[in-house]
């Protein structure tokens, strides 16, 4: 593979390094699944708990290179006429009824319903061809010319049958059409594939077996720090370690949806907004709503809120 | 070096992770790019390449640290020995491709040589004869490590299951490595008189000994590596077929691990079946309807779904002495199956019946067995008084597509069996399935009413170990989805 901006992927330390460059804190083995899928021509299936950065990888990597990022959200029902290619239904009645016309005068001259229909087999399959042909994400990532990122969002989400469909293009990089026929993409510039799941389902092995398999866990304080720091650049150093020990001392608990790091980047950005300088229990109280999404959550951690601040300034 | 790979993944098809053959190709594809210099690296690409859940990638830490991990010839008192041949050291890379087997190992350090000579001692200078011998006090550790590794590739050491072949795999490791020749030649040796023979036959006694320990000590090693999951695995098959009275209670835990496991397959293979009916046929009437718009062209054609009707299923279980260790595991399984059977309800009775579904859904599944069995259990047997209960207080609730399993033996005790009331539920319902944990032979002996009651049901199987539950409840599932 050949793609431009490739030495940005030239090693594992140097992927680490652009990727912070670019705000994105990747420890060694999310560096490794890039650089690994970049040259192994592999695709990559990311799983984790939500918020941990599954999808921001792909974009982060997309930007890094410079490349088109082309993006397949799934969901249940999604199917091949969504995914891969449709036909252009619309164009292709337009055209039936104006050809309408000129039906005479190719048939001109013909003898019969035989001959008629071997003159109308001259014309080929011409409502089958490229031009009636309408891209979808999967399509369109091979056929790019100067490569791209393939994003395939929460593949989890999709049924089993796409789970199939999806396994031609991710060994071969290519999709079959029947009218047309197979679609490659170009050898030296393949599309590079992240494909994230929430774990809702298994993925089936047929799938598994064909990528690079990235687990993301929660990250631990220290890297969570690097992470807000990167992205809130401007909040102060104290607050920044008070609330990702309050964060984690949170995932701790038994709750129904554990904080990731995007709520706790919100967090942080909206104790910048009130200009708070530092933890406390109202402000805590106030604001609990941004990294817990559920009611009964928040009901559970509510008692705890004095003794978490307090460990969580102490530890800071 | 392909083998070493190739040995890698046998211990973690071991460690239950499983790797396919094209995900080994990967793996090399891998190790090309990546190289044995960098440990990290290694792991980290190969645990993308070869682990594709949590789990697996929890055990792939583990079966790589142990795997790759070569220390046996690292001590620093072995083979250190009077010569001042300083041989021990190696080239790490090179070694650790050459061994096969090691990550950083034995790169040691440079230990190999000279220890304190011993003044009052003439110099050794009778070379051995043999090649074990000459290669020991030599003290070339990378050339041990490679031999002892060969040697325990020669005998097939991963092939090892149970703990007591350690013995036995020692000693064909050392056979294998010339141990023989060397035994040999210090009887040789020793018959010989002379001092420089007695020396060299008592060092060579000396790093015998020690090397016999290192090849016990690189046997116990791979028993740990290849015996101990496998022999996990032998432990769950013979648990699946032994009879459910017969498990003991140490092994619950284990019982409980293949109850879920069993209750997991079937999750999967039935909830899949789902999936596929999801468009059934040719829905004509909506198609027609619908296109009309389209000049009567079929652009956008309907399906008729085909609604599944996920089965109805009442456990009911006998609970009193005799026939309680199969009870909790009927219990158990259907505890697991929860996930595939939303709408199971249970039962559990000695004489009188009582319902425990609620007890099942909000605790744990210990808690619900010792409850049930503390509430229901140890009564005597009174199966026509369950019958009555269960017609007074759940008959509105049966209908066509109830399936009804009742877990028993059918011993009643000689008290009024009321097979009629059976024979109206049979009637009701879409299927009656009974357990008995007896053998068939048993049925008509006794106070057994098994004859009576076969005669209101659908089906009648002996259920008396895994193997059986799996398959009638696998059965279950297939006939009502």
């Amino acid at each position: 593979m050949a793609l431009k901006n490739d030495d940005r992927l030239a090693s594992v330390d140097v992927i680490q390094q652009n990727f912070e460059s670019r705000n994105y804190i990747a420890n060694k083995q999310i560096a490794t699944a890039v650089f690994l899928a970049y040259h192994l021509e592999k695709p990559v299936l990311i799983e984790g708990p939500p918020g941990v950065g599954k999808t921001e990888l792909a974009k982060t990597t997309a930007e890094l290179l410079d490349l088109e990022c082309i993006r397949l959200q799934c969901y249940e029902g999604l199917d091949e006429s969504k995914a891969i290619y449709e036909w252009k239904y619309g164009k292709q009645l337009l055209y039936t009824q104006v050809l309408k016309e000129t039906l005479d005068e190719v048939l001109q001259g013909a003898k019969g319903l035989s001959q008629s229909i071997e003159k109308l087999h001259e014309f080929g399959d011409i409502f089958f061809s490229n031009e009636f042909l309408e891209p979808r994400p999967l399509l369109k990532a091979l056929r790019s010319n100067e490569g791209c990122v393939l994003l395939i969002d929460e593949v989890d989400k999709s049924d089993h049958e796409f789970e199939s469909l999806l396994l031609e293009m991710l060994s071969d990089f290519q999709v079959s059409i029947p009218e047309i026929g197979t679609v490659k993409a170009h050898t030296d510039r393949k599309p590079l594939v992240f494909l994230t799941s929430n774990n809702t389902r298994e993925i089936s092995d047929a799938l598994k077996r064909r990528c690079l398999h990235l687990y993301i866990p929660f990250p631990d304080a220290d890297l969570e720090k690097q992470i807000i720091h990167a992205r809130v650049p401007e909040i102060a150093e104290n607050l920044r370690s008070q609330l990702v020990n309050f964060v984690q001392e949170l995932r701790e608990m038994d709750l129904k949806k554990v904080p990731a790091i995007s709520e706790t980047i919100d967090w942080a950005r909206t104790l910048i907004l009130l200009h708070s300088e530092t933890l406390d229990q109202d402000l805590v109280n106030q604001t609990l709503n941004v990294i817990l999404k559920f009611q009964e959550d928040i009901e559970s951690v509510e008692p705890e809120i004095a003794t978490l601040t307090n460990k969580a300034l102490k530890n800071a | 070096m392909d083998q070493t790979l190739v040995e890698f993944v046998k211990t973690l098809r071991t460690a239950e992770i499983k790797v396919s053959p094209a995900e080994t190709l990967d793996a090399m594809a891998c190790l090309d790019r990546v190289g044995y210099d960098d440990r990290e690296f290694l792991k980290n690409s190969l645990a993308l390449v070869l682990s594709k859940t949590p789990e697996e990638k929890e055990a792939f830490d583990t079966c790589f640290e142990n795997f790759f991990n070569f220390d046996h010839f690292e001590d620093s008192d072995f083979l250190r020995h009077d010569d001042d041949e300083n041989a021990g050291e190696g080239d790490g890379d090179s070694n650790f491709e050459a061994s096969g087997n090691s990550g950083e190992a034995s790169s040691g350090g440079g230990q190999g040589a000279s220890g304190a000579t011993p003044e009052d001692l003439p110099e050794l200078k009778l070379q051995p004869e043999s090649e074990l011998g000459r290669m020991l006090m030599s003290g070339d550790r990378n050339r041990l490590t490679v031999a002892l590794v060969e040697a325990g590739r020669e005998v097939g050491v991963t092939d090892i299951v149970v703990f007591t072949q350690k013995g036995l795999y020692t000693r064909k490791i050392m056979d294998a490595m010339g141990g023989k020749a060397l035994g040999e030649e210090i009887t040789e040796l020793q018959g010989h008189g002379g001092i420089q023979q007695k020396m060299l036959s008592g060092a060579l006694k000396k790093h015998r000994d020690r090397l016999r320990d290192r090849i016990r000590d690189y046997v116990e090693k791979q028993f740990f590596l290849h015996a101990d999951e496998s022999g996990k695995q032998l432990r769950e098959e013979l648990l699946k077929k032994v009879k459910l009275s017969n498990i003991e209670k140490r092994n619950f835990k284990d019982v409980q691990e293949v109850v879920i496991k069993m209750a997991k397959k079937l999750i999967s293979i039935h909830s899949k079946r789902r999936k596929t009916f999801k468009r059934g046929q040719l829905d004509i009437r909506k198609t027609l309807r619908k296109n009309m718009q389209y000049d009567g062209m079929f652009f956008d054609i309907k399906w008729k779904a085909q609604k599944v009707d996920r089965p109805k299923v009442m456990a009911i279980c006998d609970v009193s002495g005799s026939v309680s260790n199969y009870s909790r595991f009927l219990l158990m399984f259907l505890f697991s199956l929860a996930e595939i059977l939303p709408k199971i309800r249970s039962f559990a009775f000695s004489s009188d019946l009582g319902e425990v579904t609620d007890l099942f859904e909000h605790s744990t599944l210990e808690d619900a067995m010792a409850k049930t069995m503390r509430d229901f259990g140890n009564g005597s047997t009174d199966y026509g008084q369950m019958l009555a209960d269960f017609k007074s207080h759940c008959m509105k609730d049966v209908n066509n597509k109830t399936t009804i399993i009742i877990l028993g033996d059918a011993r009643n005790n000689y008290g009024d069996p009321k097979n009629e009331v059976l024979r109206e539920i049979y009637d009701k319902c879409q299927r009656v399935i009974w357990l008995n944990p007896e053998p068939k032979m048993s049925w008509s002996v006794g106070d057994s009413e098994m004859k009576k009651y076969a005669a209101a049901c659908h089906q009648v199987e002996v259920c008396n170990s895994l193997v059986h539950l799996e398959r009638v409840v696998g059965n279950l599932l297939r006939n009502v989805s």
